[in-house]
């Protein structure tokens, strides 16, 4: 079942280093992510991206707003820039003590590594596997919990292109069968435009939304279609606008 | 050089092997260091269950680890020799002298050792569990234990080695069996090949749990390191 993001006014402050008053990173700022869809945030470092994330998964807690997730008890599955797997876990265990917890049938880690294609893989561990293998079971232990919400923090940034390609193609499939909501932060406009169905330009200190710039083609996409590249295009220029 | 000295104060290897040999034939030696293990275990039982609270709670809670720092470093200084005194006084003859002498004075070692595994865990690692739900026993069995788990044999080995020195004082002190009586008895009849026959028969004891359990249990615990170089 697809979930549901909503920040509601929400703002954070954040200490830094040499300031006495906390710096609001967000201030008033709302967004909601429709059930099924995939929102990308992109904008400059530092900028409230992650923050956002964060504050979804749960990793941070707003200083002010309300940031809710639909269902009531939503089932979150997260894909970090590093794998973050444990390294004392086969591959087949990080994916199904992931699952367990969530209520879900274990067996399902078993198929989601076959559809990783890592079928023979199960019973590695994480160190004697390959960068964009270890990403792959990290993929599988999101999508193994059966996410209503699925949120991706820069997952493939640490990949070779080749790599995050495959992957990419990889979790947009995962995602037609799944079907939940998320939120994608990445740097890589390219690829916000070949995954997301909503890209959200953020500028400015606290962030605000610079612009929104719809991607309506279903998925699968195809880097190499037009509007894929027209959309990246746009953000590209609403960045640079932005930054001037 | 102890054949040509001839004295019972330097005794040479054939007179400790006779003294060794008498003290195992007549069942002494599986007794007395028998008892003396088992006081280790209870002391050493005792001091986990101490350090396990005080190390988890100094590394996750600041006003805890202000609290307990103080305690810590004063309990990782203190001899031996004091413990062991100051339970004889306080708790006169008996089971209870030995292992609350252990515990204070092995507790520090083992509870540092602990903060300082609960403090390498990566905190990565702690986000990933919480984003994930993973239950308590889920956390505790699949991310803290095997994270602090190196930190623990490590400090384990250092807490057996101190508990060793500790309860041989206080049966020295004030118990009538076990490894430090039968040594302070063998000093008393300035028996030194005796004194040589208990210290190397406790020796092969502790080489044995050194081998067959620390040894043992790290390399299971190092199997996924093995087998990911493989």
């Amino acid at each position: 079942m697809s979930g549901n993001i909503r920040f509601h006014r929400v703002t954070k402050r954040f200490h830094r280093p040499g300031e006495s008053a906390p710096r609001p990173v967000l201030e008033n700022f709302s967004l909601d992510v429709a059930p099924g869809e995939l929102v990308a945030l992109v904008g400059a470092s530092g900028i409230g991206k992650t923050t956002l994330l964060h504050l979804a998964a749960g990793l941070e807690h707003a200083d002010g707003g309300r940031v809710e997730l639909g269902p009531k008890t939503p089932r979150i599955g997260m894909l970090f820039q590093q794998p973050r797997l444990f390294d004392w876990l086969t591959a087949a265990r990080n994916i199904e003590i992931a699952s367990e917890a969530a209520g879900v049938d274990a067996r399902i880690g078993r198929q989601l590594l076959a559809e990783v294609g890592l079928d023979d893989y199960a019973s590695a561990y994480p160190a004697s596997l390959s960068g964009g293998q270890r990403q792959r079971v990290a993929l599988a232990r999101a999508f193994g919990v059966e996410p209503n919400v699925v949120l991706l923090d820069e997952p493939f940034s640490a990949l070779d292109e080749l790599t995050a390609r495959k992957l990419r193609i990889l979790l947009l499939r995962l995602w037609q069968q799944h079907k939940p909501s998320g939120l994608l932060v990445t740097h890589n406009t390219l690829e916000a435009a070949l995954l997301a169905d909503r890209i959200v330009v953020l500028a400015g200190t606290p962030a605000r939304i610079e612009a929104t710039i719809e991607v309506d083609r279903a998925r699968q996409r195809d880097a190499e279609d037009p509007l894929v590249f027209q959309r990246h295009r746009s953000i590209v220029e609403t960045l640079e606008r932005a930054a001037a | 050089m102890a054949r040509l000295q001839q004295s019972p104060l330097i005794p040479d290897l054939a007179d400790i092997w006779v003294e060794l040999r008498s003290i195992v034939v007549s069942g002494e030696a599986l007794k007395d260091i028998g008892t003396t293990l088992g006081r280790i275990v209870l002391g050493f039982t005792l001091a986990f269950a101490i350090a396990l609270v005080v190390g988890l709670a100094s590394a996750r809670n600041r006003f805890a680890r202000f609290f307990f720092e103080p305690a810590l470093l004063l309990g990782l200084t203190v001899p031996g020799l004091v413990w062991a005194l100051l339970c004889v006084i306080w708790f006169g003859l008996g089971i209870k002298t030995s292992v609350v002498a252990i515990a204070l004075g092995i507790a520090p070692a083992l509870a540092v050792s602990i903060a300082h595994g609960v403090g390498a865990v990566d905190p990565q690692l702690i986000e990933t569990a919480h984003v994930y739900r993973l239950p308590l026993w889920t956390r505790l069995r699949y991310l803290w234990l095997p994270a602090i788990l190196p930190f623990l044999t490590s400090g384990a080995r250092l807490a057996f080695s101190l508990a060793w020195k500790v309860v041989v004082l206080v049966e020295v002190f004030g118990l009538s069996t076990g490894v430090g009586y039968r040594l302070n008895s063998a000093f008393i009849s300035q028996n030194v090949a005796a004194v040589l026959a208990w210290t190397v028969a406790f020796a092969v004891v502790v080489a044995v749990i050194e081998f067959g359990l620390f040894q043992v249990i790290e390399t299971r615990l190092r199997r996924w390191k093995r087998e990911a170089q493989v």
